[in-house]
């Protein structure tokens, strides 16, 4: 086999890894739209959010010192601790779950049976408010996340494969932290099906996903469920923020990894898991393909930025509820 | 070993042999049942305890040896145990089929005299009360499932529960007395009544000894090397003879494991959890199995499709001679190791047969096609052809000597004979004791020296041994030369290809034979859309030219199959014509059931069967019909006659056409 | 009013029929200027199916959701297990005891028989969250304790071949049964059947009358229905409260509804004036 070859298929494992970045952040999507019907615009930004304030825990950042010091005239930063990243992360998930909480008490309460568009503006608020209050939380300045997962290629993989090629093939080029990433992504997946299907709470979970008036029937609390799927999102959050971060730094770009999710959505349906999942890896797996195959050598490279909205697009055209998502039947 | 041997063969009743299992494999499963989702299970130590408990409960009920105690419920282990239970006090267990109306069920009670019956639920219960006034011999019922019965009167209804605990509570006097009721019984006592169905007149009862229903089971299972290790689910009725020697006798003798289905419904889906290695199931089972495969592969998409149709097309040219051990390329094996991988496995898996080492069709005739489905899958799929008279078993198809067309060698310890009118008699140490009540009948049926005679017409093929049954004796006639005219068993083989729909054979006291054939509108209909063939009605669609060449063909086919028969060559069809209209019920052409009238044949279209023994080549005709409203109406046509090519037979009278 | 009648009796064919769990007292009920119920009072017995009964438009299911806490009447009392009830957030009245079935079935289509029925057993179940998260301990052996539950209510309702079917795909009559599964499993004080046999052919109809009378038998558990359909109900029922144009025409056994004049007049469709 050519080195060539060998290229092809290290680029096709590198989309893999791309592609359950990609899925994390649909699942968020995914699991609000089903329990709400919600399009839940902030998503994006609640991995930012999560990231931030993950970041401050681990720095021992003084929260609105901004805001502090221009009021009082003080010169606070830091509280000059540094946390665990392990403690740092559970106290972000217990901000996550808080932010949960306070969402439905606030927002979703009072706006129960209003049109999906008012809902979906409501997320659009949600998503500037967050990130203005992100800011002035945390501040606005680049941080580095890391919270101990090594970075950079993988020596024993590539050592290991090197043999497969020829004079020209060094064995495959995988970033540690992306194999972290996909393994950490998966068991998340693989926890939250075991979760959803075999739990109490999981099955209170699809059965309000299902049907409001059967689940209020049999006492399910539509508010306390909210609060949970709020919860959970802003856990997935919490984990693509981290995995995010660690990757590019915890800035405002990193709000921008829902763009991506809108073409997974769509290829994978709002309303499945693992459509969110399949959908991620195909474009995951697809754009890095296109750029390795036709996007390089022919059309001068770059593809990748808008190589999955066109097959999404493509992709609607023939499948418009995607590709596990409920068939969508007009009665005439 | 040799002790134990001895040992076991020295059991010659169903209560020693569960003694013996007790003993030997105390902690192997004996029953399994589902219930409430989960497969309960029972070993063999923990069976005989709840079975000895309900057999002193029944002391306690005051059974007496000789006492006949009905079994009336779908195929429970409490119902296994009840039987042996009743077998342990020297009772005679008489298991009725569930689904028998009240009216039914009274006869039978009241025919053996039952002085208790075993009724699985209040439904049963309910049937009984219905018709208890007829039935004094009656003393009390047992029910399983107490929903519903907390308004009954209690006097001489019972909770199985509550017999066992009775049973368990039961004094030494009682114990003992059960424990010489079991020592003194032997091989030639009593060991069940099973009652047929009869399709004419009343069910009769036979009754069976011990040494019928051991013999038969030891001998069949040295047969098929049934093990201990080997399962069965007992979803047949249980009055049915084959249910009682799979999962009575044979499952004894062995100690071999019964499931029993959660309910009739689940059957299928119990099937696949328990996937049992032995199994037995009747031609329509099989061919319903094939047709919702068939039907679920036609939804399947593309890629799925084109891969069945590829690997079951290997799998029809090697797999059977793969089953039979034959030689076989190395590389159809590969190329079926990789279907098996695909389609065959997980196919198997679906139906709940990966596990199948014995499989046994029998009753009625199966359609090569569906036989060799199963067999191509790899599934050992045999006939087998019994009676209850026989304790089952007359003949079976050994391993590696399977055909659709034969029903077997006969069984161990079986003498076959065929008398000057062709009937089968036959022989064996599981020939019944009697019919009860009825020894002008047991006289009819079983003669002095012990032939029993089956009532069915048959023959054995020269070289291979193997017996061929064609017929219900009654039915089978005679040509004008004197031979024999089998005319359901050359219609089923036209039946066989699925373009025709029905055949009604004529050529009773003629020289030669002649048939209608009634097309069958969805599968010709399907192959003239694929060869681009026009028709507009179902009647131009038999006319057709094309089609007739196809019948032609086929019944070409059948002819050359006939021909090979000594016995059967006569009725090779020499003249036929397809009708220009379905046979049909509302004509009265068909009963009900869809068995051909052919009385009402012969009357109705004696225009056209003068044609096919004349010389004509076509007729016209005029038929009258009615249609669904009820209103009558006639159809005319005008009807070709075709000639079919007749092989020469040994004997030289066959002419070719 | 009436004389009382004893706290508990015994009926003809054996059952007990406790007091009151349920008391109504001169409910009425206004959607701005109609009134749907107009001050009725009834009881519903410990132990007893009680039917609620007349034509269409009389205000039956409006006296269902009263009864359910759907709607909170604007006069009257409710008294439940003794005490006088407050108006609910609809999820609160499962955990109350009150399971129902609905007219047009909600179930969730899109889970199993088996999760259906799982879902009424959610009032029951305790633990916590975190120790679902692991499975651990007390969240699973609570799990395995529901379900065995759950598998006597699908045995008692024969429905063990359509146990990992997803409901939608069940013909009608099955998915009624399930709904009744799923409302059982919740072990109600009181049970509410909105029209059980509404849609339902004859067959279908038996069997889901003998589902109601086992259901009652067995578990002893108090039973109000709604239903048009007189016939079925005067078999079910052991007392029958008969609603016309949102007032109370009749109430006592069915023997007694069946001879009483404004019952009849009502369900023979005379003039109203």
């Amino acid at each position: 086999m050519s080195a060539d070859f060998y290229f092809g298929v290290e680029v096709f494992l590198n989309g893999l890894m791309a592609g359950v970045m990609y899925s994390l952040v649909a699942l968020g999507f995914v699991l609000i739209f089903k329990a709400s019907g919600i399009f839940n615009y902030a998503q994006g930004i609640m991995a930012l959010f999560a990231a931030l304030t993950l970041v401050g825990f681990q720095e021992g950042q003084v929260p609105f010192s901004h805001l502090i010091n221009a009021v009082f005239g003080t010169e606070i930063h830091h509280f000059g601790w540094h946390l665990h990243a392990f403690f740092a992360i559970i106290l972000a998930l217990g901000v996550m779950v808080l932010f949960a909480w306070l969402v439905e008490k606030l927002i979703l309460q009072h706006l129960v049976n209003q049109e999906p568009i008012i809902l979906f503006m409501a997320t659009i608020g949600l998503a500037y408010f967050m990130e203005g209050f992100g800011d002035l939380m945390w501040g606005s300045n680049v941080k580095k996340l890391d919270i101990g997962i090594p970075q950079g290629g993988n020596f024993w993989i590539e050592e290991k494969t090197a043999f497969l090629g020829g004079e020209d093939f060094y064995g495959f080029y995988l970033d540690t932290l992306d194999i972290y990433a996909t393994v950490i992504a998966g068991l998340l997946v693989a926890g939250l099906v075991v979760f959803s299907q075999y739990t109490r709470t999981g099955r209170a979970l699809r059965a309000v996903a299902d049907d409001h008036q059967a689940a209020l029937s049999v006492g399910i609390s539509l508010r306390a469920i909210w609060v949970i799927v709020w919860g959970i999102a802003g856990f997935v959050a919490l984990v693509a923020g981290i995995m995010w971060g660690s990757k590019s730094g915890v800035q405002f770009s990193l709000s921008l990894i829902a763009l991506k999710a809108l073409p997974v959505l769509m290829l994978g349906g709002f309303t499945s898991i693992p459509g969110a999942i399949v959908g991620g890896l195909i474009i995951g797996v697809g754009e890095k393909m296109f750029e390795f195959l036709i996007g390089a050598p022919l059309l001068g490279g770059a593809t990748e930025n808008w190589f999955a909205y066109v097959l999404a697009l493509v992709f609607l055209v023939f499948r418009p509820q995607g590709l596990f998502g409920e068939k969508i039947i007009e009665r005439v | 070993m040799a002790d134990q041997r001895s040992e076991h063969e020295r059991c010659d009743t169903i209560p020693r042999l569960l003694a013996y299992n007790a003993r030997h494999y105390a902690d192997r499963p004996a029953y399994r049942e589902k219930e409430y989702g989960i497969w309960q299970s029972w070993t063999w130590a923990e069976a005989e305890d709840e079975i000895n408990a309900l057999a002193l409960g029944l002391v306690t009920l005051g059974v007496e040896p000789g006492d006949h105690i009905a079994v009336l419920g779908r195929n429970r282990p409490f119902f296994y145990w009840a039987m042996i239970a009743a077998q342990s006090n020297g009772a005679i267990p008489v298991p009725v089929y569930q689904d028998s109306v009240a009216d039914e069920i009274a006869y039978v009670l009241d025919h053996c005299g039952a002085s208790l019956v075993f009724a699985e639920d209040q439904e049963q219960v309910d049937k009984i009360m219905d018709v208890k006034d007829q039935l004094p011999g009656l003393k009390s019922i047992i029910f399983i499932d107490s929903r519903g019965m907390r308004k009954y009167e209690r006097t001489h209804l019972h909770d199985y529960r509550d017999i066992q605990k009775a049973g368990r509570a039961a004094s030494a006097a009682q114990k003992k007395l059960l424990d010489k009721r079991r020592a003194q019984q032997s091989g030639s006592d009593s060991c069940a009544m099973l009652y047929t169905s009869g399709t004419t007149g009343r069910p009769k009862g036979v009754v069976l000894s011990n040494d019928n229903i051991i013999k038969t089971s030891a001998a069949s299972c040295a047969f098929d090397n049934l093990q201990q290790s080997d399962s069965v689910l007992a979803y047949l009725p249980m009055a049915w003879v084959g249910d009682f020697i799979f999962s009575m006798g044979q499952a004894l003798w062995s100690g071999f494991c019964v499931c029993c289905p959660e309910s009739t419904q689940t059957m299928q889906h119990d099937l696949k959890e328990i996937g049992p290695s032995y199994f037995f199931a009747p031609p329509r089972y099989f061919e319903g199995v094939l047709t919702s495969v068939m039907i679920r592969m036609e939804d399947a998409g593309r890629v799925k499709r084109k891969l069945f149709a590829y690997f079951m097309a290997h799998a029809r040219e090697v797999g059977g001679a793969l089953l039979d051990g034959q030689r076989v390329a190395l590389s159809d094996r590969l190329i079926y190791q990789l279907g098996r991988l695909f389609i065959y496995g997980p196919l198997l898996n679906s139906l709940g047969m990966s596990n199948i080492r014995v499989g046994y069709t029998a009753g009625e005739a199966i359609g090569p096609e569906i036989f060799n489905f199963y067999r191509s899958l790899g599934i050992n799929l045999k006939q087998l052809y019994g009676q209850t008279e026989a304790s089952v078993f007359i003949t079976q198809q050994p391993d590696g000597e399977v055909r659709a067309d034969t029903v077997g060698v006969p069984s161990p310890g079986v003498e076959l004979h065929i008398d000057d009118k062709g009937e089968v008699f036959y022989r064996s140490a599981g020939v019944f004791v009697e019919y009860y009540k009825n020894p002008k009948s047991t006289k009819e049926t079983k003669d002095k020296d012990g032939w029993v005679a089956t009532g069915d017409a048959g023959f054995i093929e020269k070289d291979s041994g193997h017996l061929r049954i064609i017929d219900r004796a009654k039915d089978v006639g005679k040509m004008k030369d004197g031979r024999l005219f089998a005319p359901k068993y050359v219609e089923n083989k036209l039946k066989f290809f699925p373009s025709i729909l029905e055949a009604v054979l004529f050529g009773s006291g003629r020289d030669k034979c002649t048939a209608f054939i009634n097309i069958d509108l969805q599968a010709v209909g399907n192959w003239a859309e694929r060869n681009n063939i026009a028709y507009s009605s179902y009647q131009e669609l038999a006319g057709h030219a094309q089609v007739y060449q196809m019948i032609t063909e086929h019944i070409n086919e059948v002819n050359i199959a006939l021909a090979n028969d000594e016995m059967l060559s006569g009725c090779q069809i020499h003249r036929f014509l397809i009708l220009h209209k379905e046979l049909d019920a509302d004509d009265g052409e068909l009963t009900r059931t869809r068995k051909v009238r052919r009385r009402v044949i012969e009357d109705k279209f004696k225009d056209l069967i003068d044609a096919l023994y004349g010389g004509a080549t076509e007729i016209f005709t005029k038929t009258e019909v009615t249609y669904e409203d009820g209103s009558k109406g006639s159809i005319s046509a005008t009807l070709q006659i075709a000639d079919a090519d007749v092989q020469p037979t040994p004997s030289g009278k066959g002419e070719a056409a | 009013m009436t004389a009382q009648q004893p706290q508990s009796y015994v009926t003809s064919d054996g059952r007990t029929i406790g007091p009151p769990v349920m008391e109504m007292q001169n409910i009425t009920l206004r959607f701005g200027g109609v009134v749907a119920i107009q001050d009725i009072s009834f009881d519903i017995r410990e132990g007893e199916i009680r039917a609620i009964i007349g034509p269409n438009g009389a205000g039956k299911s409006s006296m269902l959701n009263v009864i359910n806490g759907f709607y909170h009447p604007q006069e009257g009392r409710i008294l439940y297990k003794g005490g006088e009830r407050k108006p609910m957030k609809p999820y609160q009245i499962a955990h109350q005891g009150i399971a129902r079935t609905f007219q047009n079935i909600a179930l969730f289509k899109g889970m199993t028989t088996l999760d259906n029925i799982m879902t009424g057993r959610l009032t029951h179940m305790k633990t916590s969250m975190l120790s679902q998260a692991v499975w651990w301990g007390r969240a699973e052996k609570e799990e395995v304790e529901n379900r065995e539950l759950v598998e006597k209510i699908i045995d008692f309702l024969e429905i063990q071949s359509i146990r990992k079917t997803p409901v939608g795909r069940l013909p009608y009559g099955l998915q009624k049964r399930v709904e009744l599964g799923r409302a059982l499993a919740a072990e109600p004080s009181l049970l509410l059947l909105d029209e059980p046999m509404a849609g339902m052919n004859v067959e279908e109809k038996e069997d889901m009358s003998r589902f109601i009378l086992d259901v009652n038998d067995e578990f002893g558990t108090t039973i109000a229905l709604i239903e048009h359909d007189m016939g079925v109900v005067m078999d079910l029922a052991d007392r029958v409260v008969v609603m016309d144009y949102g007032k109370k025409i009749g109430d006592g056994t069915p023997d007694e509804v069946r001879g009483n004049q404004d019952v009849i007049d009502a369900y023979l469709g005379v003039a109203h004036d």
